[in-house]
């Protein structure tokens, strides 16, 4: 536990669970959440980008060793899939990707927040309507205070806080999603790596 | 001048006010939109300590403007470290000036800003317009009060003074046609407005919420996601950031992210938080080329180690204006100048002199509800009340001065102190037999309009 803890909302109570609060914050923050092993996690996205009706979606660098399984069960299911980092240099490949999958530093169970560094590039979590992002279990963290200590020493030139969809409330107060980033923020929690995905 | 140049100049609080007065979706609006702030900032840290919170907020925020200079230059050295250039201007025309010369040595045609009240406070828009560049604003508020050529009216909030049918309005003109009456309708057809300007700019303009001085990253946050478009997408960053705004280490903003974002929004987070240490590095996928920080004084140095130094502990969430009695009235842009409630009535005269800003701390009812929320405990009654007795009392009318003089003078003597009382009691008791119409006489008709005198017996 944090020396914040029980002062911070930010934080997790003492005897929390990390898991349990980081379902109930993402849903708090109009975020999906689901659990998968390694095996089933192909299955689980092409499902979800399907439903979503994603054509051209993109990968980024930080789902390492599991993002050439993803690649190819996408291309399977009829979805273009490229690599975030081949596409982004292209402004018209950017404004084409519906959807993009990403990885993570770390996520904030306390908040329902996910981290994304420099390899998810620092616009591949937010260019594109859907967001996908796959949180390694080991790197669910209990709060914030532990989760900006962990990255302090990451050296990244950017880390990117996210908790659930773009919004916007400032036509008279009425909430609407998606403003400039994804209007759809799913959370596949993984029980195991990405590279034995 | 136009009256978006600088309304503060040449006209005073009570016209101002009337004015907003005047509108009766304002003083619906928001109340409305700030008690829903407020419940949720109350249902958000139900749980948690909150009195533990605020005070380690304001320690951290005592303890850093203390020592401000040693941790500015950890600061800097550490932004310089991440291949951030440093720039520092020392008043508004000079932070102007830099940003000017960045984008044109970028060869910038189209410059996307996300919301910042430091680039409000420099008038920095007219001064890239003036020099051809194409200026757009990202947050859907701010981008809508650029196309009116208004001024946002809330630290947070900036159009809630304005209806949807008005915004429905603007972005018609934008579009060519008009547009449906539907919240999502507009906002996605202000996407993808915004889409285009974030894909087609050369420089992005941010202001910081914090500069973490131990790992030399620049903080922002948003809900809408405009901040990581505006510091991602073109090839240049520029972040213009008041030199208060800096925190130690990054524990320190862990204590601070969720002050900022319950007190500003209700959230525990914001949607948003980049953490910016540098431009793009080598064998990354994206991210600007350059990027420079430009650390704006504009008045802010001259408050250290004065009287008004707890001025510089604000971390602008606006939580003040949302709870202030005289804020909830007349809106924004009574105050006439960037910032307006409580913090605004603090800082327009301390940064821009007592003879355009200094009636303003005469706009409050020193009620301490100010106090009570603010998340660093900046004791804004008190700095309101030393504003007051510094300004000498400038907002008065002649005759307010004369009675106040004459008051003082009665008081300050026994004999003059009881045989007020006597005048009083007399009053009283010619109010309790008088008929109605006749006990409030012309003077007070329009005070006793919503009051009653106490009855006989002092029972109302």
């Amino acid at each position: 536990m944090t020396r914040l803890s029980g002062v911070s909302p930010a934080e997790l109570r003492p005897g929390e669970d990390a898991i349990e609060r980081f379902e109930r914050e993402l849903g708090a923050v109009q975020a999906t959440f689901a659990r998968s092993t390694p095996e089933t996690l192909a299955r689980r996205i092409v499902e979800a980008l399907r439903e979503v009706g994603a054509r051209h979606v993109g990968l980024t660098a930080d789902l390492g060793g599991g993002r050439r399984a993803l690649v190819e069960a996408l291309r399977a299911a009829d979805i273009e899939a490229v690599h975030y980092e081949a596409a982004a240099p292209s402004r018209d490949a950017l404004r084409a990707m519906d959807a993009t999958v990403t990885g993570c530093v770390a996520a904030v169970a306390a908040t329902g927040s996910i981290i994304t560094g420099e390899r998810a590039g620092r616009a591949g979590a937010l260019i594109a309507p859907t967001h996908l992002c796959v949180v390694e279990r080991e790197r669910l963290l209990d709060g914030l205070s532990q989760a900006l200590r962990v990255i302090a020493g990451s050296g990244s030139s950017m880390l990117a806080l996210q908790s659930g969809p773009s919004r916007t409330a400032d036509i008279e107060k009425t909430l609407i999603m998606g403003m400039h980033g994804p209007k759809a923020a799913h959370v596949v929690l993984l029980d195991g790596r990405l590279d034995e995905a | 001048m136009s009256r978006s140049d600088d309304p503060l100049v040449g006209t005073g609080f009570r016209d101002r006010s009337r004015a907003q007065l005047g509108q009766p979706f304002l003083r619906q609006a928001i109340p409305r939109a700030t008690d829903h702030t407020i419940a949720a900032l109350h249902d958000r840290f139900a749980d948690v300590d909150v009195a533990a919170l605020r005070e380690r907020g304001r320690r951290i925020r005592a303890e850093t403007i203390r020592d401000l200079d040693a941790h500015l230059e950890t600061l800097v050295a550490a932004f310089e470290r991440n291949g951030i250039t440093v720039h520092r201007a020392a008043d508004a025309e000079a932070a102007r000036g830099r940003i000017r010369s960045i984008c044109s040595a970028a060869g910038a045609r189209r410059v996307v800003k996300v919301k910042s009240m430091a680039t409000e406070e420099i008038r920095l828009n007219p001064a890239l317009a003036a020099d051809g560049l194409e200026v757009v604003e990202t947050d859907l508020g701010e981008y809508v009060v650029h196309l009116d050529d208004d001024r946002p009216s809330h630290i947070i909030a900036p159009i809630i003074h304005k209806t949807r049918q008005e915004v429905r309005q603007s972005l018609s003109r934008v579009a060519g046609r008009e547009l449906p009456d539907d919240t999502a309708e507009l906002t996605g057809f202000a996407r993808g407005q915004l889409r285009d300007a974030f894909l087609s700019a050369d420089v992005g303009i941010s202001g910081a919420n914090f500069g973490v001085a131990e790992s030399g990253t620049v903080v922002l946050l948003t809900n809408e996601g405009n901040g990581r478009m505006c510091t991602s997408l073109p090839r240049v960053h520029i972040a213009l950031m008041g030199i208060e705004r800096v925190l130690p280490t990054l524990d320190d903003l862990a204590v601070m992210l969720p002050l900022l974002a319950g007190s500003g929004t209700g959230q525990l987070l914001t949607s948003y938080v980049s953490m910016i240490s540098g431009p793009r590095r080598e064998g990354e996928p994206d991210g600007p080329e350059e990027m420079h920080v430009v650390l704006l004084d504009n008045g802010r140095r001259a408050l250290l180690g004065g009287p008004f130094e707890e001025a510089l502990h604000c971390i602008r969430c606006g939580a003040c204006q949302n709870v202030c009695p005289v804020y909830r009235q007349v809106g924004g842009h009574a105050y006439g100048w960037v910032y307006g409630g409580p913090i605004g009535a603090v800082l327009t005269p301390l940064f821009r002199g007592f003879d355009d800003g200094g009636e303003l701390p005469q706009a409050s009812t020193l009620c301490g509800a100010c106090d009570d929320i603010c998340p660093v405990k900046i004791p804004l009654h008190d700095l309101l009340l030393k504003l007051r007795r510094v300004g000498g009392g400038r907002a008065a009318t002649r005759r307010e001065r004369a009675a106040a003089t004459f008051w003082a003078f009665l008081w300050s003597s026994g004999v003059g102190y009881r045989a007020s009382i006597a005048v009083g009691r007399l009053g009283l008791t010619l109010a309790r037999v008088l008929p109605a119409r006749l006990r409030r006489g012309p003077v007070l008709a329009r005070w006793a309009a919503g009051r009653g005198l106490p009855g006989r017996g002092g029972r109302p």
